[in-house]
């Protein structure tokens, strides 16, 4: 059965009027009327829609379908629906959203009421050639169960479309039109007040090159201090990892805005909420330190023999522990009034226009002109670095690089819209490989030192804990090896980095390209 | 995609009630199947109410393509289709003698199903000829029905005689008792003796009984009348044997 056809209705007391004029030309047999659960679910920043894809339950069973389209691409069986991608069984339908979802929560947008009241319509021979079936959909909200639509379903039987399009053609003579592109998706998500797409942490900037550069940057601030007031008021409600990421991100580049030309705001205005910003991000970094390891729970397991697998689990039981008081720790410190009021004085500050007591000496100047010149800089900075390193590479510079190389990169993603965008994706890629070699470096180093102390703490009561400790030692050994292949791999990255074509592609973007602009 | 055959070189043993019955049980585990009506009596296109007329003729339908593909019509159920019978089947045996044995038309006709298809069933018309042999030797697995009666045991020794002499696998054919009166001494007594020296013999029977029959009238399978029957469980009881097998 396949191509169906549908039909939107305006008010369900069509319904009767509908099927009664059917019934003058066809012969129709009532089937048994059926009424399911439909709930629809998608990640807090909309992975699933953001791919024009919808994951939906309809009682005991789940389907992924095309938004607008009826035919389920992948299906499963399961009394209760998986919120995350291991919850699933392994087959299709998780192979499919493993990348899309990767760790994040499904959450259920929303929970409905199915009711089909199906007919077929019989031949001579009382032989079922098409169903015709009304479907209500109705929310099941105690406060509200309000229609959220009525529809006709038409489904052809194969060898029989004839008979389906006379049908069509009877409702379209009644004043119908088949719907095409209408999804009740849409309707219920409306409905319960949702907008999809709504939040994304990435930032979509539309900066103008001959904007002040003060109002560019809060704007910078702004879109970011609405990615950390999406996440705050969730992040007690422990959803999933990203929440807390995504919020300690844009805190981050925050703070990274800044200190980004100091010349644009006060110096004592930048000093003071550089302080203050530094304290909120210091709050969940041991939240979410412990949840990287927890995250990474199965691909240490996995560095180990077999036989030593097993052994790790304590150490995660005890992780999760104190995962929990670091969580305790997070959520009562964002209720806090230091912090309140941290987050309170920021969001004034951002509301201000053009306060000349805020004003650095540069802040009037184009945003193109300053953006260009920062970049230039801090790209000659970490390749003047880097060559350093080669001569003596040391951990504490590697790390120092990391910090520079994550500056540039918040800059570009900042300033991206003011530049070719293929040339700015270029530049992005070349950085990008460099950042994680630098990154994986620095997170094998922070490993190992957490490890050796996370030994030492542990409770010496645990029944394993000799085999335990044997596990995460040849699990230091692992890590270490890798830091050793991974530092060592620094001169092809930088290399390549600080090759003369990409030497030239920034000198051609952020000196010439600005001038060109200029002019 | 899995071909079961449902076949018997004697009549009404209860072929076509088994591939109907069985069709319909595959779908319902979600599996899209297909029931090939191969019998120009048309008794399974019969069941499901559907005319038994093809697009194409014998000749066209050996070759497959669009046509035969066209010929394919829904049933009342979800992810069963059939393809219909046609009177021009009884010229099936002509076309397969015309070929040469290498040129293997069934296995061709069948491969053209395999993308839509993940269980196609065979109806097969009662008679050792041609098309019998090219169904025995293509099918994944043939299933033969066996009334506890010493004709229908005599005809099916005719059989594996028949397939002994021209080779074809027995390893995959599985044969059960049909229509089976539990209160006949002389079916208790060719059962036990079937069972213990015929290999393949599968520990499922399907009894005789009047609700079978009825899918006359109801032209419907058992299964789907009347799914809490005994009827419909022996049949339930049949599929999950051969499913173990597959």
């Amino acid at each position: 059965m396949s191509n169906k056809i549908k039909f939107n209705l305006a008010q369900d007391d069509i319904e009767s009027q509908i099927h009664s004029q059917l019934a003058t030309r066809f012969q129709l047999k009532k089937d048994m009327p059926e009424t399911r659960r439909l709930c629809y679910y998608d990640t807090f920043d909309w992975r699933l829609f953001n791919q024009s894809i919808l994951l939906f339950s309809l009682n005991d069973s789940m389907g992924l379908r095309n938004i607008g389209a009826e035919q389920i691409l992948y299906g499963l069986k399961s009394n209760q629906a998986p919120q995350f991608i291991w919850d699933f069984p392994k087959g299709e339908l998780e192979h499919y959203l493993k990348p899309i979802i990767k760790m994040r929560r499904l959450i259920k947008l929303v929970d409905l009421t199915s009711h089909t009241v199906p007919y077929r319509v019989l031949n001579a021979d009382e032989k079922t050639v098409t169903w015709v079936s009304f479907e209500t959909i109705r929310s099941r909200s105690r406060k509200s169960q309000f229609t959220i639509g009525t529809q006709i379903w038409i489904t052809p039987i194969k060898g029989y479309d004839k008979h389906a399009a006379k049908i069509k053609k009877q409702i379209q003579r009644l004043g119908f039109m088949p719907s095409t592109d209408e999804d009740a998706y849409f309707q219920a998500l409306y409905e319960a007040g949702l907008e999809p797409g709504d939040y994304s942490a990435k930032l979509n900037l539309n900066l103008a090159p001959e904007m002040r550069a003060d109002d560019a940057t809060r704007t910078i601030f702004r879109i970011l201090l609405k990615v950390i007031k999406a996440n705050e008021p969730q992040i007690k409600h422990d959803i999933d990892t990203e929440i807390l990421h995504d919020y300690r991100v844009a805190i981050r580049r925050t703070r990274s805005a800044l200190g980004w030309d100091k010349k644009i705001f006060n110096r004592s205005l930048i000093a003071r909420f550089q302080k203050d910003l530094a304290f909120v991000g210091k709050l969940s970094n041991q939240l979410r330190d412990l949840d990287v390891y927890l995250l990474n729970q199965e691909k240490y397991k996995a560095m180990l023999p077999p036989v030593l697998q097993d052994d790790l689990t304590p150490l995660f039981e005890y992780l999760a522990k104190q995962r929990a008081a670091a969580f305790r720790k997070v959520v009562s410190a964002i209720q806090s009034q230091k912090y309140k009021k941290i987050m309170q004085s920021w969001a004034a500050f951002l509301n201000e226009t053009q306060n000349e007591d805020s004003q650095g000496p540069a802040a009037s100047h184009p945003i193109l002109r300053l953006a260009s010149k920062r970049i230039n800089n801090q790209y000659r900075d970490i390749v003047k670095s880097g060559r350093r390193i080669l001569e003596d590479s040391e951990d504490e510079k590697l790390h120092k690089l990391r910090i520079k190389c994550k500056k540039l990169r918040y800059l570009i993603q900042f300033f991206a819209n003011l530049y070719p965008p293929d040339k700015i994706n270029t530049l992005v890629k070349q950085l990008k490989k460099l950042q994680d070699m630098l990154g994986n470096f620095n997170d094998l180093c922070v490993q190992v030192d957490y490890l050796l102390g996370v030994s030492k703490k542990m409770p010496v009561n645990l029944s394993q804990s000799n085999q335990t400790l044997v596990a995460m030692g040849s699990l230091i050994g692992k890590l270490e090896t890798e830091r050793q292949a991974t530092k060592n791999s620094f001169a092809v990255t930088f290399d390549r980095f600080a090759s003369l074509p990409n030497q030239m592609l920034f000198q051609d973007l952020f000196v010439q390209y600005p001038k060109k602009v200029a002019s | 995609m899995k071909t079961i055959a449902v076949y018997s070189n004697k009549g009404g043993v209860g072929k076509t009630a088994t591939a109907v019955n069985l069709s319909y049980l595959s779908s319902l585990t979600g599996a899209k199947t297909l029931i090939c009506d191969l019998d120009p009596q048309s008794s399974t296109t019969f069941y499901f109410r559907v005319k038994p007329k093809l697009k194409s003729s014998s000749k066209g339908f050996l070759k497959g393509g669009q046509k035969v593909h066209k010929s394919i019509k829904g049933t009342d159920y979800e992810n069963l289709d059939l393809l219909p019978a046609d009177f021009s089947h009884r010229r099936l045996d002509i076309e397969f003698n015309r070929s040469k044995p290498t040129d293997n038309r069934l296995a061709k006709f069948l491969n053209s199903f395999k993308d839509e298809y993940d269980v196609l069933f065979l109806d097969c018309p009662a008679s050792i000829s041609t098309l019998a042999e090219n169904v025995l030797r293509t099918a994944d697995y043939t299933l033969i029905p066996l009334i506890p009666t010493t004709l229908s045991l005599r005809t099916y020794l005719q059989l594996m005689t028949f397939c002994k002499k021209k080779k074809i696998s027995r390893n995959r054919i599985y044969t059960f008792f049909s229509m089976v009166d539990r209160r006949k001494k002389l079916h208790h007594v060719l059962m036990s003796k079937v069972s213990a020296k015929i290999n393949g013999v599968l520990n499922c029977d399907i009894p005789y009984l009047s609700l079978i029959e009825q899918m006359g009238i109801y032209r419907e399978p058992v299964a789907a009348y009347s799914p809490a029957s005994v009827a419909s469980k022996a049949y339930q009881r049949l599929w999950r044997q051969l499913c173990k097998k597959m």
